[in-house]
């Protein structure tokens, strides 16, 4: 299945909607609203209010992650924001400052 | 799905997403869904059969087989291919439209006019 990659010297300010998994090396800002699986790699920044299924990180985020299914932050990645979403997964090493809320 | 992510370094973005608002970078970049706004790309710009752009484009080159509504201006190349429609205008060095395009607008190669021929260009 094709993947979208926002590969790392690329930056959008806008707003991403879709259906299928995305994957970030890049910068996007504004608003993220998926169906599917967010993946931040470690060179990604992400400074955007996001809805998805479920959301790894590596890199950092700002802003608001709504995950319906799941979010995982993994070790090195930088997060501000709040959480909310059923099963919130934070690694050792990772970095957070917001909210978690597991009631979504 | 980690080594889903490592697959490709080519930066994509798939048939099921749309972007709204401005995309900048430097590397090249295939569009197989939609985007709408801007987009100043230093590098080359595949709009892929059934990738839709709704934006004014500044970019190095660009292949369009998909459709393409908004100003083109590349410091390079502006290829049109078969099946490909285009609205708007081409403005590059080098502007290649093939057989089967379509193509409504404006081409500009700033052309160098012959003297003697002052069309108020």
């Amino acid at each position: 299945m094709a993947n979208t990659v926002i590969g790392s010297s690329i930056v959008i300010d806008g707003e991403i909607t879709g259906d299928e998994d995305l994957v970030v090396r890049g910068t996007v800002k504004g608003r993220v609203s998926l169906r599917e699986n967010i993946f931040v790699e470690d060179s990604g920044v992400l400074e955007a209010n996001v809805e998805t299924a479920t959301i790894t990180v590596h890199g950092r985020v700002t802003g608001d992650i709504h995950a319906t299914e799941r979010a995982e932050l993994k070790s090195n990645c930088r997060v501000v924001g709040d959480i909310r979403s059923p099963r919130v997964l934070i690694a050792d090493g990772a970095s957070f400052k917001g909210t978690v809320d597991m009631d979504a | 799905m980690a080594s889903v992510t490592s697959r490709s370094s080519t930066c994509v973005l798939g048939p099921q997403i749309a972007v709204r608002g401005a995309l900048s970078g430097e590397e090249d970049l295939v569009v197989e869904g939609r985007i709408e706004g801007n987009v100043a790309l230093a590098g080359h710009l595949v709009v892929a059969p059934g990738g839709v752009v709704e934006a004014d484009l500044e970019v190095s080159s660009i292949e369009v087989h998909g459709e393409v509504r908004g100003d083109i201006v590349a410091s390079r190349s502006i290829t049109i291919e078969k099946g490909a429609m285009v609205a708007g205008n081409c403005r590059a060095p080098r502007v290649i439209i093939h057989d089967g395009a379509k193509f409504d607008g404006a081409v500009d190669m700033d052309v160098q006019l012959p003297d003697g021929l002052h069309r108020g260009r």
